[in-house]
């Protein structure tokens, strides 16, 4: 399979370093409108060709995937140029920067018979599949609500806050937080289903070029439901997800590798809390040693769910096997996400 | 002679503007839409241009009328890819705005991590080899935006015919800058030392922005790069130990032999710590041999070609650091 980029900043990185790690794959080119970013990335991953203009790159490296990095607002575009050019594609989320461009470019997809992809990174990372694991197991229990909280200090000066630079996310609805709402919605669908309503609280907390800097939602969806959250005050940055099941109830921090259950002993119910709060004391003290180790460490970090994702789109490109992040789940994902908007924006 | 000078408000342009100023220049300072000016105690006749060289649309007005450019902005962000785009992507932008103008002359402050530290011998100097690819993609982003950065400006120049002049200093201090990376690992009121005895290339700002005063008026380093040393370096031992009079902390030194230092750091990093790029810069042998190498440095070429001589000694660099004496505005 041939790869090629569109976007060479951070997160591309990460995709360069799984694709390099894929048997079967090669990456046959890189594209950024900074002569210097794409060529330094060619150079840095060993990719033979690089450009600025992504329709000359597509013309001259046929590739068989394209994986658009890109700010949000230009993926719509990319991903568009990048299906008529007979590509796959696999989008960094958020997919496009409104659900009537997913809904026009999935359709194109179809049409053409090529496969669209989000990075829905945080379901595929190891705590949620294990806790899904445990619920097609039946061991869990039906899901009734699942709590997705990002805690996230955006409003330092390097980032979506830099007063000088303004950063490309904020020209999403919402601004910074929206560029996250992909996250919290995919755990929400995994979890509990498609949504029938939501209802959201959009605030302001602190002085800075962010229109929003709190988030908060209650969602009713097909199987239960869910409360998500983004703080840009709350310290330290944390991802919590608590998934809340008839028989067992789990909490993960998806920014490190904590996974603790709470659920029945064997044995007197007087012991259960002692037994579980003893398992959960030996998780967390392993995880704290474990997520210390992995920062110094070459890998996907908390990026590992980008790594499965992309391994098994390859694999299902190759096999027929199923994808990872079926386009179903991409269009409800982001029909959630446009339902999460601040209302003023989604009208 | 009009000079625009990016990074102007920094810590080193903050003095190349003032050196500017002392030899009679017209100064138009690029600073970023956010930046204080009143904080900086500029005189009137400073041209202020605000503009973010990432993201203001249009930088060509910045160049009007302007002889000369210095070019000092660069990023210092924790992460590498922001310390990219603003010293690299920012400079690519910005001189494709001089292009589209009139003027062909500049200055570009590179640096002394540009260098390949693990390959050079006894005295580093111009001629000494720049870290190639792709062992430069395990330095940091600092030596690798910063690499990037003397690359791009090379071709800009060649492509346009401009004169250029590049000029690499070493560890820059001053007030308030003054414990350097180079200096003692703290722990607690210790400071371990690593090659007590080994020199580092030490610059004292003022002494770096009169060269770089200098070079960007003097036709005779059109086409030249120069190291801004102030000599061959101070050991680290006495600069530290200065630092600790001067800045008053009672810490104790404690010498650290730099082969035995060396050669566990390289051990861990190839068993234990398997070859990761994610740890910290004293732990990947290439990042410390490029903060503590024992080699000699020397600024012959800058005395020999420009004539130049560091304007303050190391008794009156130690007096504008840690003693009352005010800098000159």
């Amino acid at each position: 399979m041939r790869a090629a980029l569109i976007g060479a900043g951070q997160i591309a990185r990460s995709h360069l370093a799984c694709l390099r790690a894929l048997p079967g794959v090669e990456i046959v080119g890189v594209c950024d409108l900074s002569s210097a970013v794409a060529e330094s990335t060619a150079e840095r991953f060993g990719i033979p060709t690089w450009y600025t203009d992504h329709r000359a790159m597509l013309q001259a490296v046929r590739p068989d995937v394209v994986h658009v990095t890109t700010p949000p607002t230009s993926h719509f575009r990319l991903g568009m140029d990048s299906l008529e050019a007979g590509a796959h594609v696999i989008v960094e989320k958020p997919a496009t920067s409104t659900f009537e461009e997913l809904d026009v470019m999935s359709r194109r997809a179809k049409e053409l018979g090529r496969v669209l992809v989000e990075d829905h990174n945080m379901t595929w990372n190891k705590a949620p599949r294990e806790i899904l694991r445990r619920i097609e197991s039946g061991e869990f229990g039906e899901v009734t609500h699942v709590d997705a909280m990002l805690c996230l200090d955006i409003l330092g000066p390097e980032g979506f806050a830099d007063p000088n630079s303004r950063h490309p996310a904020l020209a999403l609805a919402g601004g910074a937080i929206a560029d996250f709402l992909p996250h919290l919605a995919s755990l929400a669908y995994v979890f509990v289903g498609k949504h029938r309503q939501a209802h959201t609280v959009w605030k302001k907390r602190k002085d800075s070029i962010l229109p929003y800097d709190e988030f908060r939602a209650v969602v009713d969806a097909e199987r239960g439901t869910a409360t998500l959250g983004f703080s840009a005050s709350s310290q330290p940055d944390a991802f919590w997800l608590r998934v809340y099941g008839e028989r067992m109830q789990a909490t993960a921090n998806l920014y490190e590798t904590r996974l603790t259950f709470d659920g029945p002993q064997p044995g007197p119910r007087a012991f259960r809390s002692l037994i579980n709060g003893l398992a959960e004391g030996r998780a967390v003290s392993a995880a704290a040693a474990g997520t210390f180790v992995r920062k110094f460490r070459n890998g996907p970090q908390t990026y590992q769910g980008m790594f499965e994702i992309i391994a098994r789109t390859y694999r299902a490109l190759t096999d027929g096997s199923p994808l990872p992040v079926p386009i179903e789940q991409v269009l409800e994902v982001n029909r959630l996400g446009a339902a999460l908007k601040p209302c003023a924006e989604r009208a | 002679m009009r000079v625009l000078v990016t990074g102007a408000n920094g810590f080193l342009g903050q003095r190349v503007v003032a050196a500017l100023l002392a030899r009679g220049h017209e100064v138009r300072a690029l600073i970023r839409p956010a930046t204080c000016v009143e904080e900086l105690g500029w005189p009137a006749a400073v041209e202020i241009f605000r503009a973010d060289l990432r993201s203001t649309p249009d930088l060509e007005p910045a160049f009007d009328g302007v002889d000369v450019l210095v070019h000092l902005a660069a990023g210092m962000m924790a992460r590498d890819d922001l310390q990219f785009a603003v010293t690299v992507t920012g400079t690519e932008r910005l001189l494709g705005a001089m292009a589209r103008g009139r003027c062909r002359r500049l200055v570009l402050a590179s640096s002394f991590s540009v260098y390949d530290w693990s390959a050079i011998r006894g005295t580093l100097d111009e001629s000494s080899p720049l870290e190639p690819a792709p062992d430069l993609y395990e330095r940091d982003g600092y030596a690798i935006a910063k690499s990037w950065q003397e690359r791009i400006t090379r071709r800009f120049a060649e492509q346009h015919g401009w004169d250029l002049t590049v000029l690499r200093p070493g560890w820059i201090w001053g007030r308030g800058h003054s414990h350097l990376a180079a200096l003692g690992r703290r722990a607690g009121r210790l400071e371990f030392v690593i090659g007590p005895f080994t020199r580092i290339p030490t610059t004292h700002v003022d002494n770096c922005a009169d060269l770089f005063a200098l070079a960007a008026t003097d036709p005779r380093a059109q086409g030249q790069t120069f190291n801004v040393v102030d000599g061959e370096g101070e050991r680290i031992w006495s600069f530290l130990g200065a630092h600790l009079r001067g800045s008053g902390e009672r810490h104790i030194r404690i010498p650290v032999p730099y082969e035995l230092a060396f050669a566990l750091v390289r051990f861990a990093y190839s068993t234990l710590f398997q070859r990761s790029t994610r740890l910290p810069h004293l732990l990947i042998p290439c990042r410390f041999e490029a903060r503590l190498k024992p080699l000699r440095y020397t600024n012959r070429r800058a005395r020999e070609l420009l004539g130049w001589q560091p304007p303050l000694n190391a008794l009156e660099c130690r007096a504008r650091t840690y003693g009352t004496l005010a800098q000159p505005v």
